[in-house]
């Protein structure tokens, strides 16, 4: 491999050993870009690669806030703002008892790629807190918002940082987040957040954004491979807002969402997550803070799997939608064998490397990563800065129009860049490519 | 420089009395009132109420040191100015020029001259202009890269996407655009649209490259169709390579017409087929080589030596777009003689004031740089608008805004000059409606 590459790949496992999940999504992006940098002797000269893996700035911050009985606990809060070569900062907020400075890291590093390519102006940012919000009151999430947006605050603004949900970040804490920035600003600055309620300033289809945009790139692809997703058997993880989505947009389709899990296990619908009354007691599962999925098997006469991943069952198509490393070797082994022919993530770095190694590389299974399948949440979270720009909002229609639109130029883009490095049909190399290609050229332009 | 209105007059002699030593400034504010002799006789208000004298000072100018280091280790320092002329319709827009021949004289008679040139173009942008007496010829891009960092160190307290928004002139172009973005968003940690001129990854409009070109050839069109003519058939003689001309020739061409040559600094070639326009974008956009080159794989072609007589050759419409007086009063009246019924300038001031005369008092349409070639600042605004939205607008999208404000540009223009008894004189026309938009808004504003 390139000397230059392999020299960065050698500094960030000494300098960052104690942060495995962004080595995770580094060293293995940095093997799939060599061949660019193998072109383009410029990017040493400006070191643009250390530049590009290290994110601009990491803040980190206490967030302290008080229990319904007035006990106070100290939580810890972060933003890292990774690049801002094409936008300004952008992503998510989780809320997780496992987020730390690595996890915030990865997401960045993984959310600046994905968001190159939806063509919209958007760096790439991260950030959240170990704060656990399962079993929390309304009252103790509003003050443990309030507190770590004053912490935040002063690094965000519509032009400088727009953070949005993630794990443990949905509407309601979104709300009082903006809340408590507007109050703070004194500015009806609606555009600093995304993932707003449709009353102030959010956009129509953003709920549904992640997971139509991953059936959306599902569907591209097989449109290519001569094929619909009419009939199609497909496994799901996690039962958030991503995989509510998939669910909706697959029956829509066509296709069928036999598996959903949760951390207690997963459950087996031959008959699909298909109705509406189905899609209703997804969400008010996720909103009941139970983090528990065995009560749709019980509501439906589903089997239940406990303990168990949902990757065994013979599906066609396997999109993982839960959280970082939830599919194994083991995992990818199992989906080969029972013929799975499609692997598509939503969730961010669902697959350990190996895994993924084996399911890119097997003629069987055309396989998208969740920079590219992923990424029409944070498309439709730009087309809602859009819309507070303008003052303006768009219909349904017009916002999944130019959803799907973007979810195919993003297939699109991949194909191409695989194609021009010989690669044959990569999708995930080809995504890896085309938005290095396009913020190295931004950060070339712009200097040290 | 005399005038009717004893006012100007008066006015005149103070603007050389107080700005001594700037004879760049005095000829600019002269050209101008002159175009607005009778409009202040017939508009007293505009005398009484102060905006004559108003207009013709510079709401503010900067003037600050610029130490940069070269490659050597040395140490230079040179001179960066930013006049901000007139915010009456719009923030101040204009360009920065580096070049060792920039004065406070230059930048404020470019500033001005902008002031009309922008409001023309019915965009909400004011005039603005600025630069350094830095020469990059023989720089390093290194070198080029620590001077735009230095020059906008002190530049970014004074600038902004809602003040204030530089765009490139003279020995500014993309790569120094790149720079100059990339420190302003490391200063101010926000990425918006404080200049235009930006390359297409961070933020550039689409058909900025081909604006100046194709809005002279619609500018032209409206001109033709006016008297009954069109591009549909006519000879066309352009002279210069860069982006003016390639794209004038590619838009002329698409309208019909043949366009038999072509120049550069050395001489120019004529080719009585019509230019290769593919062959003169792969020798000046892609190789860097002289234009002498087409007749290698042209030998049907004619080179020759030196620039002046490609004037000589027969034509219907002429369009000087290499640079300043490059069209003589000789020239003119062969151009003349040779049947030539319409001239419009690419340049910035090709035709020398005897040509503009003698092509005048010939019956030739004549369309003057001031109106002509606004499609480029007319695109930069339009990149404004498209940061502000935080979304692109398609090339076609582009294009088609373009055409419609160098149509609308020329109506006003020619009505503006009928109404003043200076029927068929466009650059009369254009000041004055320039003029009027921005008198009104002062006028609205009070002493301010």
């Amino acid at each position: 491999m390139n000397e230059y590459v392999e020299r960065v790949a050698a500094q960030l496992q000494a300098r960052y050993a104690t942060e495995p999940e962004y080595l995770q999504s580094v060293l293995p992006w940095l093997t799939l870009i060599a061949p660019v940098v193998d072109r383009n002797p410029a990017y040493e000269r400006l070191d643009l690669l250390t530049r590009m893996v290290e994110p601009e700035r990491l803040v980190s911050f206490l967030v302290p806030w008080t229990d319904d009985t007035g006990a106070a606990h100290t939580c810890h809060g972060y933003r890292v703002q990774f690049n801002s070569a094409i936008g300004p900062y952008k992503g998510g907020l989780r809320f997780h008892p496992s987020v730390n400075p690595g996890i915030v890291k990865f997401l960045g590093f993984e959310q600046t790629f994905k968001n190159a390519l939806t063509g919209l102006p958007i760096g790439g940012a991260a950030g959240g807190a170990d704060f656990d919000p399962r079993g929390k009151s309304n009252r103790e999430i509003m003050r443990f918002c309030q507190s770590f947006m004053i912490a935040l605050y002063r690094y965000i603004g519509a032009d400088t940082d727009i953070p949005a949900g993630d794990i443990g970040v949905g509407a309601r804490e979104i709300g009082y987040l903006y809340g408590e920035y507007k109050r703070l600003t004194g500015l009806s600055e609606s555009s600093a957040l995304t993932g707003k309620g449709l009353t102030y300033g959010g956009s129509l289809i953003r709920q549904e954004a992640a997971g139509f945009g991953a059936v959306y790139f599902l569907a591209r692809m097989m449109e290519d491979a001569g094929e619909t997703l009419e009939d199609k058997r497909i496994a799901v993880s996690g039962f958030g807002n991503m995989s509510w989505g998939v669910c909706r947009k697959a029956a829509a389709l066509g296709g069928r969402v036999v598996t959903l899990s949760g951390p207690d296990g997963y459950v087996y619908d031959p008959d699909g997550v298909a109705t509406q009354e189905k899609f209703d007691f997804m969400a008010a599962m996720r909103h009941s803070g139970a983090d528990r999925v065995e009560d749709y098997a019980r509501q439906f006469g589903a089997a239940f799997y406990p303990g168990k991943k949902p990757w065994e069952v013979p599906v066609d198509v396997a999109m993982p939608c839960a959280t970082q490393n939830e599919l194994d070797v083991d995992d990818a082994v199992n989906l080969l064998a029972n013929g799975v022919r499609y692997y598509v993530e939503g969730a961010n770095m669902p697959a350990t490397t190996p895994a993924l190694k084996l399911l890119r590389l097997s003629p069987q299974i055309r396989a998208a990563g969740a920079k590219a399948a992923g990424s029409g949440g944070v498309a439709v979270s730009a087309l809602e800065m859009v819309q507070n720009s303008l003052r303006y909002s768009w219909s349904r229609a017009e916002v999944d129009r130019r959803l799907r639109q973007i979810m195919s130029d993003i297939y699109d883009a991949s194909v191409s860049a695989a194609a021009r490095y010989s690669l044959g049909y990569d999708l995930i190399a080809g995504n890896d490519i085309a938005a290095f290609e396009k913020i190295a050229a931004a950060m070339m332009a712009q200097g040290l | 420089m005399s005038f009717q209105n004893a006012y100007l007059n008066g006015l005149m002699e103070r603007v050389v009395s107080r700005n001594p030593a700037e004879p760049e400034f005095h000829q600019a504010v002269g050209e101008v009132l002159q175009s607005l002799d009778s409009v202040v006789t017939a508009h007293p208000v505009y005398i009484t109420e102060g905006v004559m004298e108003c207009l013709v000072e510079p709401e503010r100018i900067i003037k600050f040191r610029v130490p940069w280091e070269d490659d050597a280790g040395i140490i230079h320092v040179n001179r960066g100015f930013r006049v901000q002329f007139s915010s009456a319709i719009g923030p101040y827009k204009g360009g920065l020029r580096f070049h060792p021949s920039v004065y406070e004289g230059i930048v404020k008679f470019l500033g001005f001259e902008q002031i009309f040139k922008n409001s023309l173009t019915g965009l909400p942008i004011g005039g603005g202009k600025g630069g350094a007496d830095f020469d990059p010829k023989g720089k390093s891009d290194a070198e080029v890269m620590r001077f735009c960092q230095s020059f906008m160190s002190e530049l970014f307290k004074y600038i902004g996407p809602d003040t204030d928004v530089p765009a490139g002139d003279i020995g500014v172009g993309g790569r120094e655009i790149g720079y100059l973005f990339g420190q302003y968003k490391r200063l101010r940690n926000e990425f918006t649209g404080v200049l235009t001129g930006k390359g297409l990854t961070y933020g550039g409009s689409l058909a900025r490259t081909e604006a100046t070109g194709y809005g002279l050839c619609y500018f032209t069109d409206n001109m033709l169709r006016d008297s009954g003519r069109d591009f549909d058939g006519a000879t066309v003689v352009i002279s210069g390579s860069g982006n003016v001309a390639i794209y004038a020739c590619e838009k002329a061409t698409a309208l019909g017409a043949t366009v038999v040559a072509m120049s550069d600094s050395n001489g120019y070639i004529y080719d009585k087929n019509g230019i290769d326009l593919g062959l003169v974008k792969q020798l000046k956009e892609v190789e860097r080589r002289r234009i002498r080159d087409y007749t290698l794989t042209h030998p049907q072609a004619v080179y020759h030596e030196g620039c002046r007589d490609i004037w000589q050759i027969p034509c219907h419409i002429a369009l000087p777009c290499a640079t300043q007086n490059e069209l003589s009063d000789v020239s003119a009246r062969t151009l003349i003689h040779n049947g030539c019924f319409a001239v419009a300038e690419g340049a910035n001031m090709p035709c020398t004031p005897k040509a503009v005369a003698a092509l005048q008092e010939a019956g030739v349409l004549f369309a003057p740089a001031k109106a002509a070639n606004a499609g480029g600042v007319a695109t930069s605004a339009l990149e404004m608008s498209q940061n502000s939205m935080r979304f692109s607008w398609s090339f076609e999208e582009v294009d088609d805004k373009l055409k419609t404000i160098m149509t609308d540009l020329y109506q006003n223009a020619k009505s503006a000059a009928a109404a003043y008894g200076m029927a068929n004189d466009l650059a009369a026309g254009a000041n004055i409606a320039g003029f009027l938009k921005v008198a009104d808004s002062m006028l609205a504003y009070g002493l301010v």
